[in-house]
């Protein structure tokens, strides 16, 4: 039974260059979801400080991976602080694979002048330097996670929508959607049952790689004090705290920075095994 | 290199006919490309224009909360907050194009002024990161297609791998922990020597120099992939020299737009690096204005990296005219 699964799932996935990559990821990012999990049953709370115990070293007694200047458990506070990344990362790649590719869908489908704008608006996009923006945001509005993932996503759309187009642009000239139109479907129905179909393995592509850059963006945001701040858990402020006591204390900051590279490589691995996955060959070549 | 049978088989053979019929479609290219500069411009401009007018009157951000209702009402009306918004942006975009954005209350100067003499010292960091990356990947991405599948492709794959999952600002608290606190090699923070570099541009370095490879690795791949790789081995090269002389041809073109990319988005992305150190560069006084309420200062930075980021990628699409030999000859769509 398991043999026959097995076999089964090789022929569909035809394993190339690199696909174990994508299984890689997969325990990676699991490991870290369970990690989180489990840790966060078994530690204090996160923010619950105990200024007797502060900068205390890691240790197999009392705290695993030590204590920051106010005593809270940074085991407890890395565990939390995942979570936190993966709920920013599968917001923003949510919001903006969304959007994103409703805009891409709706100009290469529809063509025309509504292509021409929003492709320069994307162009605009994609041209201004994210960080000073997000800053510059960040001392008008205020700090939450709705406001950073909405700043995130307005940043990280416009690849999506791109790709979007292009494909869109291939798959509009198939005969299923020339069909589909001459059935008499209406433009939308086509476009989400025969076009979107066809789009989602670039999404997730892209999504698994953005995600790793969204929670980076946060984790920096959260570090220069103008992303999440407490009650938020996030690693970046972990770090920031971390910072300011490097010389007496240096697994404040370094564990939550294990933490981030960890789920970023995770998210990377993920997308190029997705990538390598259906990868179609090239007829020549020299390799 | 083996001379072609055929003149016309060889992709780089300039012929007088075709250089002459280039330079029209050349011209297009990069009038677009300027066009498209100015628009990039414009839209920055009207971004932070908007950004600022978020909450409704800037006044009330400068104010912070501390100031009573009618000081924030004279501060808005000397400012010209209190004007219709329209009046205001055609204001601000002509005060902008002269390069005027306001007074800094923190630095007593012109914004702009303010920012323009932290603005060396940032470039002077990313200078030296964005080459000491681009020389290390364009060795290591080479040696990698070379010896494809040898120690050092498998050695450096994985490691390129987990170095772009790595946020740089802890690169840079590990190389203080490690070599400041711990061996007293290196001073942590400023810029007082040159030794004050090493450790920023490293932290700066070594994502950029996983991209970097990782990208020039798999477009040189991508042309030996192709039957343009094939035919130019039917013709007698050897493999080596079509690595080195067509492979890395082809794939600078995408390389160069890529750097110039990274080294727009890197003005606006020291802030981090630039605060951990302490470097007296644009970022710390970006940090500085955000947290003080300067908001001169801040818009002043935002259209500074914009302008930096769009004079970069303009020189970029010029210098793929330069290396990308079929611009100007055929339609060539997009970047």
């Amino acid at each position: 039974m398991a043999e026959k699964r097995r076999s089964a799932a090789r022929r569909i996935a035809r394993p190339r260059l690199g696909s174990g990559s994508l299984t890689a990821g997969l325990i990676l990012l699991g490991g870290m979801l369970v990690f989180s999990i489990v840790a966060t049953l078994a530690s204090p709370s996160p923010t619950a400080q105990d200024l007797n115990h502060a900068l205390a070293g890691p240790g197999p007694v009392g705290h695993l991976l030590g204590t920051d200047a106010l005593g809270r458990d940074v085991l407890a506070w890395v565990a939390g602080g995942i979570r936190t990344s993966f709920e920013v990362a599968l917001l923003v790649v949510a919001l903006s694979a969304a959007f994103g590719t409703a805009v891409g869908v709706a100009a290469g489908y529809l063509g025309g002048w509504l292509d021409a704008v929003l492709m320069r608006l994307a162009d605009i996009q994609l041209s201004i330097p994210p960080l000073p923006l997000f800053i510059a945001a960040s001392a008008i509005l205020a700090n939450n996670m709705l406001t950073l993932v909405i700043l995130i996503s307005i940043v990280g759309w416009v690849p999506y929508a791109r790709l979007c187009r292009a494909q869109t642009l291939v798959l509009r000239e198939r005969g299923y959607v020339a069909a589909a139109r001459l059935a008499g479907r209406r433009r939308a129905t086509i476009a989400v049952t025969h076009l979107l179909p066809g789009l989602t393995t670039e999404i997730a592509v892209l999504g698994s790689l953005q995600a790793g850059i969204a929670l980076l963006w946060e984790a920096g945001l959260s570090f220069l004090g103008l992303g999440l701040q407490p009650p938020y858990i996030s690693l970046g402020f972990l770090m920031s705290q971390g910072k300011e006591v490097l010389a007496q204390a240096w697994w404040v900051a370094t564990f939550p920075g294990v933490a981030l590279a960890l789920l970023v490589v995770g998210f990377n691995l993920t997308g190029d095994g997705i990538r390598d996955l259906f990868a179609t060959g090239t007829s020549g070549g020299i390799r | 290199m083996a001379p072609p049978p055929d003149g016309v088989l060889d992709p780089d053979a300039p012929t007088a006919t075709v250089a002459a019929s280039r330079w029209p479609g050349v011209a297009r290219y990069a009038a677009a490309r300027v066009g498209q500069g100015i628009l990039v411009l414009f839209g920055a401009l009207t971004a932070s224009f908007i950004l600022i007018h978020l909450t409704g009157n800037p006044a009330t951000v400068l104010a912070g909360g501390q100031l009573p209702e009618a000081q924030v009402q004279a501060l808005s009306h000397q400012l010209g907050y209190d004007r219709p918004l329209g009046v205001q942006y055609v204001s601000y975009l002509a005060n902008a194009v002269h390069g005027n954005f306001g007074t800094s209350f923190r630095y007593g100067t012109s914004a702009l002024s303010a920012v323009l003499s932290a603005l060396p010292n940032t470039l002077t960091l990313i200078a030296v990161s964005i080459v000491a990356a681009v020389v290390i990947s364009v060795v290591v991405a080479t040696a990698s297609v070379l010896r494809q599948g040898g120690w050092s492709d498998r050695m450096w794959r994985p490691l390129l791998s987990a170095l772009q999952g790595i946020p740089d600002f802890w690169i840079a608290l590990v190389l203080v922990l490690v070599l400041s606190v711990k061996l007293h090699w290196l001073p942590s923070l400023g810029y007082t020597t040159f030794s004050s570099l090493i450790m920023p541009c490293v932290a700066l370095t070594l994502p950029m120099l996983a991209s970097f490879s990782r990208l020039l690795r798999a477009s040189m791949l991508d042309f030996t992939d192709s039957d343009v790789a094939l035919a130019l081995r039917a013709r007698g090269l050897t493999r080596r020299e079509i690595v080195l002389h067509h492979a890395m041809r082809n794939a600078m073109v995408v390389f160069v737009s890529y750097v110039a990319l990274q080294a727009g988005w890197l003005v606006g992305g020291t802030v981090i690096v630039e605060t951990i150190f302490a470097w007296p560069g644009i970022g710390t006084m970006l940090i500085g204005a955000v947290q003080a309420r300067d908001l001169a200062i801040v818009q002043a930075t935002v259209v500074l990296v914009a302008v930096a980021f769009t004079l970069l990628n303009l020189a970029a699409d010029l210098a793929v005219i330069w290396l990308d030999p079929r611009i100007g000859r055929e339609r060539v769509s997009g970047r």
